[in-house]
Order: C-alpha cells, then structure tokens, then sequence
C-alpha cells in the first residue's frame, strides 16, 4: 500500500442541497394581570395561531410568568439561545420581534467583512507570485 | 433493484404499531426470549446487519430472532401481567408531542411519513431491545440505501480513486462521524435516559447496555475472528475480504465478547467508544429508511442528495503518499508514457536563506504536475504528488449513475468509464 | 489632520480630453482576441486532469488536441494560455546540464555477482557498497539487491552510526527531527 487515506469528515452548509430552521424552540412568556403584557396577551390571542400555523418547524411553548414583563426566547439548533423582552409593545410590534427569533441562527451577532465566506476552492485559484507573467510595475 | 418489490421485502416496517393491544403484548425483558435466541441462534447468524458492541449475555437477545417475526397479539406474558414499565414511550403518545411533530417538519419530511415511525426511529436498540419498537431495522434500510447512493456517485465521479481512498470517502461521507454531524444539524436532542416517560421527540439511548452497528450485507466470514486475533488482513485486500462495513473496516472482531485488548492504545478501537455517534448516526439511517419505505425510491434518492452527497468533502485532502517519485514513474511506465522528468520551472533566492523552486513534472512535452518548493528534492516530489492526484483524481464531469436508469422514461444506461486499478498496491 | 499616503496602482479617474483609456486592471485579454481569458498567476488545481492522463474516451481530449494543434502551427501563439497543461515546446524548461536518464545497463554477469558476493563477505569493510558499485560498474542499488552484509557487520555499522548521532548537540538533534516531520507533512500534501 503506497497510498494511505487520512480521515476527514465532509461539512455541511445549510441551505446546499437542503435547509434547515435553525429556531427550534420559541418560549412564549406572559402574564394575566400586568400591564406590560397587555400587548403579548393580544398577540397570543390573534397573531399567534396563525404564526404557529405557518411555522410548523418551530415547537412553540406559552407558559405564565406572573409579575414580570413578557419575554420571548429562542432556543436555536447549534444550543444558544437568545431572549427578547417585549414589554409594553404592541402585538404587532411583538410579531416582528417573533420574525427576528424565527429568522436568527443563533450565532452571535458579528460583522461580515467579507462579501462571500465559501468553503470551496476559488476558480482563480490562490494567486501565487510564481506563477503569470507578473505585472510591470 | 428495478423489479424489487418493497412491501414485501420490510412490509413488517411500514405496519404502524399503534394499537395498544399489540403494544402490551410486547415483553418488557429481554431475558425472556434468551432460550429461543439460543436455540435459533444458528440458523440465523447469517442474518444480514446486526452485529452487538459492548455485548453481555443477554445481548444477542431478540433482534436477530425476531428480525421478520411479528410478537403474537393479545397473548400476555408474565411481563405484561406484572405490569412493568415500558422501556421506551407508548407510540399512542407520538402525534400528541410537539417536539416531534417539529421535527418532523423541519426536514421537510412528506406526510405519508407518520410521526409514529419518526418516533419509531429515535428509539435506539440500546433503550429498547424490542425490535418492533426500535429502529435497527429502519437503520439497516436507510444504510444500505445510504450507502448504495454514496458509493454510486463517488465511484462515476471519481473512477480512478484508489480503494482506500474511497473506503474513508465513503467513511467522510456516510460514516458515523460525520451521520452525527447532521443529526445535530437537524437540531435532535436526546434524552438523559430512555424510559417510558420521556418525550417521544427525543433520542433515546443508553450508553451502558449494548446497541447494534450497521455491517453490509452477508455473513461475516468465519476466519475474520482468527485473522483479527493473529493481525492479519490488516492490508487492502484483506480489508476489502474481510471487512464487515462498507468502510472496509471489520467490526466482528469488536463484537467478540471477550476479545482480549492488548495495550492501551488499541482500547480506543476496540468498544463501542462513542455511544453517542453511533446512536445519531443510527437515527439519521432510520430516517433515510422511513423515507425509503414510505414515500418510494425516488424521494430517498432525492433526500440522500440534499442532506448528505450535498456535502462537501474535498478529496485531495485524503491522500498520503509514501513513494510517489517512484509511484508516478511506475504509472507512466504502465501507461506506455514517457519516463517523467523533473524540470525547473522558476526559482528565486537560490543562494539566500528561503529559496523557492517551481518544479514541473514532464512526460515528453507534456506536463503532469507542478509545485513549489523550498528546496529542489522536496519540490519535486510535491509534484509529483501533485501529478499523481491529478491522476487519480480525473472525474469525467456530470455522468449519469446506474439508479438514473431506475425511472419510467429513463435512457438506456451508458457504461461509465472504469478505470484498470491502482498503480502500485 | 494631514491624508495618509496612498499608494495608487492605476491613474484616477480623470476628467478632460486627454484622460487616459482608464486601465483599471492589468489588461484581461492581450492579442486582438478578446475572448481568450489570460489564466490566473495561480499553481494550476489537481482537479485540471493534464492532457496525458484523459482517456481516449474523454470529449476534453479532443477539444485540447484541436487547441494544441493550432497553437503548435502558430495561428494563435499568443492566445495559447501561459500555464496550460499542453504547453507549446518553447514553453517547455529546459533540462539541467547534468541532468541523465538512467539507463540500465545488464552488464553484470552471473559470475561476477557471485565474485561480489565473496569480496562482500570476505571483507564488508574494505569492500563496502561503493567500491563494489565503481568495480562492477553498477548501480548500488543492485549491489545492495545481490549482497547481504553479515549480521556482525550490520552491528558494527549501527553501532557507529549510534556514536555519531550521540555526539550531536540539541541543535542538531532538533534539525534532523524537524527534517523529518517536514518529510511526513510533505508526504501528506499538508505543507
């Protein structure tokens, strides 16, 4: 055997080939008697089916917090979470807060630099200084 | 493959096991069934995929007995009249959980799939032994279906890889490593124990109790047991004899109850090391299985595309030369080729104290291969490597695959171009 | 607050009759063909199969052997990309002045072989792989492949070696070991 392999492990990009919610889990928090949460009891009472509906990838969960303010969490696919306190606003304003978790992937927040990230092989190629005619400066 | 028929190869598979008559029937030990085990163990020890890690004495238990056999309903056993527990969720629970449905949705899964076997396959042999219950059978379909794809599209790919190469391709592809990464992909969570009270959406396995690894198709050979114990077969040939999974890796030797280790550092290949991985990796197949029973060839086909073949692994990566001077003058030789010769494309700094060289490889007027290089010996050889991969590597483009000439309306199968061998084996 | 020194690669922009043909970049395309993209100064990928090793059956061969053709008869030298994988033979390196093909010669005859096996087990010392090889006018690997040192001899050898390396310092020591890992990650194609 002249040619031994080394293992290696092929990776994944979600969105090549197929995609995956990267939100899990959606805690829904609120509370009957306060004000803060008069706007979240609203948005459970009319928004929330119908985004429960057209989100069926997302296990959604309501539970009580009495006497604090409504808050949404996000549990995402690679373990973070990310929470929202959406005290005091408006259903319509807490169904875009929703849109955020939904659309979050749970990584941390950081500036992109670059215009592509690419696990593949640029055509190009790697510019090397040994190869071309050069450039007459 | 064209004319095979489904439903009646695992139509045991697509019985959905709701009914909670048939459910209380089901032993709740696996002790019970060690006699007949015992008793059938020989005629069935040809049985296709289940080979146990980690095993005990009560290991080998039901699975290959009851592989194709249905429990009898409504007869109780001595376990459902004492009314233990059962060791993995009531499959009634399974439309009712909001993990799974989610799940479920997430992979985009169709809906002649039910959530009874998605729940069906996070159940692994190691939290319930039952067969109907757990998902080795539905793992052993999705593997081989897995696999099939796998190796079919890197061998028309790639024609001339050589066998180890594309045994850790495979491995790279469809192996436990990287089943697992996608299992965590797709966002499965496992439960801290397996029992009758979890949540049917999670996986569940017990790292303790033995559990099944997928082996191909066939009967181990007799000799594999002795030629592991005395190292041999340990080359190419021998893996590709004697090795029990399409990885060309021979796990039977792993299964033997007592097979002695011998220092510490082989420990690490010898157990079932990594519970875990193998338990997602086992689920992923299931699902690939579920796909394949349920919704037909084609949308297994189409779902193995997009989660696993999708994935990106760059061959030229795995190779690790040993002579490949001598390698390439051999290949050249068998191909009736002009000797290769090295030539000095560029070079700068020769008399400073970090020289580059730029050596091509040529054969006549052609040029093989080129790299650079600190010195002009460890250049050459760099491009040589460089032409030997350019070598094994050659892909004929888009070709199409035997499993294309599976469809209705499909052309007639063009032979894809198979190359003669390895250069040196 | 003074600006920072930049340093310009191409003229700027400039307004007025005279403004230069704005050479952004050096030039993609040279001859009067435009359509032939100049490759890229990068090391060709292991991906690009060289025109030997296509089989006759492959579609590329032919396209390449149509290009070769034409751009050995000179129609289109320029269009000829720098590092493609047919070059053109005034592309082609010349070869080292001491550069020779090996070429077996076969002039080692049975006797002699058996005359090499004696000299060697007489005496290793005086008749070491070298000299056999200047006397016989062979390679040493044949020497090597005919004769077998004896076991004491082979002690005696590694026993000096052994000596030689125990008077090393940690320097070089250290060099060799890093030599031989380079060896290793060049072998895997990770250096």
């Amino acid at each position: 055997m002249t040619i031994r392999a080394l293992e290696k492990i092929s990776v994944g990009q979600n969105g090549i080939g197929s995609f995956i919610l990267q939100c899990k889990r959606l805690d829904i928090h609120y509370c009957d008697h306060s004000g803060s949460s008069r706007g979240m009891n609203a948005f459970i009472k009319t928004h929330l089916s119908k985004f429960a509906q057209t989100h069926p990838a997302i296990e959604f969960a309501v539970s009580p917090r009495p006497r604090k303010h409504p808050v949404m969490i996000g549990h995402y696919i690679n373990g973070r979470q990310k929470s929202i306190c959406v005290a005091n606003m408006e259903p319509s304003q807490i169904l875009k807060k929703a849109e955020l978790l939904r659309d979050a992937s749970g990584d941390k927040v950081k500036r992109v630099n670059k215009p592509v990230t690419s696990v593949n092989e640029s055509v190009r190629g790697i510019w090397s200084p040994y190869h071309g005619n050069g450039m007459a400066v | 493959m064209k004319r095979l028929r489904l439903d009646r190869v695992a139509s045991q598979l697509l019985a959905a096991t709701t009914s909670p008559a048939a459910r209380l029937s089901r032993p709740s030990s696996i002790s019970r069934s060690i006699p007949q085990t015992c008793r059938h163990a020989s005629l069935y020890n040809t049985q296709p995929c289940q080979r146990r890690h980690q095993s005990t004495a009560a290991s080998q238990a039901p699975l290959e007995e009851e592989l194709f056999l249905e429990p009898q309903d409504g007869e109780p056993t001595p376990e459902t009249l004492r009314g233990g527990p059962l060791p993995s969720p009531h499959p009634s629970r399974a439309a009712s959980s909001a993990k799974l449905a989610a799940l479920h949705a997430r992979l985009s899964l169709s809906s002649k799939i039910p959530v009874e076997t998605l729940a069906r396959a996070l159940v692994d042999p190691s939290a319930d032994a039952h067969p109907k219950y757990n998902n080795a059978n539905l793992a052993y379909v999705g593997s081989t279906v897995l696999h099939y794809y796998a190796s079919e599209s890197l061998i028309a790919r790639y024609p001339r890889l050589p066998m180890s190469i594309l045994f850790t391709a495979m491995k790279g592809y469809a192996g436990n490593p990287a089943l697992h990464q996608v299992a965590r992909a797709w966002g499965v969570e496992s439960a801290a124990a397996p029992g009758e009270e979890v949540d049917p959406g999670l996986l569940q396995f017990d790292p303790m109790k033995p559990t099944v690894v997928m082996n191909k198709w066939g009967y181990v050979r007799a000799e594999t047991i002795e030629s592991q114990k005395f190292k041999s077969g340990k080359g190419l040939s021998g893996r590709v004899v004697y090795g029990s999974n399409p990885f060309g890796e021979s796990s039977a030797a792993k299964a033997l109850p007592n097979f002695e280790v011998d220092d510490g550092r082989n420990t690490k290949t010898m157990l079932l090391q990594n519970a875990p991985a193998n338990a997602h990796a086992n689920f992923v197949r299931a699902v690939i299985g579920a796909v394949h029973m349920h919704c037909g060839r084609d949308a297994s086909k189409n779902f193995v595309k997009s989660h696993f073949l999708s994935r990106t692994l760059d061959l030229s990566n795995l190779f690790e030369f040993e002579l490949p001077t001598r390698e390439l003058a051999r290949l050249c030789a068998r191909e009736n080729f002009e000797a290769p010769v090295a030539r000095l494309e560029s070079e700068t700094g020769r008399l400073s104290r970090t020289p580059v060289f730029v050596v091509g490889i040529y054969s006549g007027r052609d040029k093989l291969g080129e790299a650079p290089g600190p010195d002009l010996d460890s250049a050459r050889v760099a491009a040589s490597i460089n032409a030997l991969k350019a070598w094994y590597l050659y892909s004929p483009g888009q070709v199409s695959v035997p499993s294309d000439t599976f469809a209705e309306d499909a052309a007639p199968w063009k032979p894809a171009y198979v190359d003669i061998g390895e250069i040196i084996s | 607050m003074e600006a920072r020194p930049v340093l310009l690669l191409h003229p700027p922009h400039q307004e007025g009759p005279e403004a230069p043909a704005a050479p952004i970049f050096p030039r993609l395309w040279r001859g009067s063909r435009p359509h032939h993209l100049q490759p890229p100064s990068a090391a060709p990928s292991v991906y690009h199969t060289p025109f030997k090793f296509l089989p006759p059956s492959d579609p590329r061969r032919q396209a390449q052997l149509s290009s070769l053709l034409r751009g050995s008869t000179g129609l289109a030298p320029t269009a000829a990309p720098t590092n493609s994988t047919t070059p053109t033979e005034r592309e082609i390196p010349a070869l080292g002045e001491n550069h020779q093909v090996p070429v077996p010669k076969f002039n080692v005859t049975r006797e002699q072989v058996a005359e090499m096996r004696a000299l060697r087990a007489a005496d290793p010392t005086k008749w070491s792989v070298v000299r056999l090889a200047e006397k016989f006018e062979c390679s040493k690997l044949f020497v090597m492949i005919c004769c077998k040192a004896s076991a004491e001899h082979q002690a005696r050898e590694r026993e000096r070696k052994e000596a030689i390396k125990a008077r090393w310092g940690p320097i070089r020591s250290q060099a060799r070991e890093d030599r031989k890992k380079r060896r290793t990650l060049l072998l895997r194609g990770e250096l």
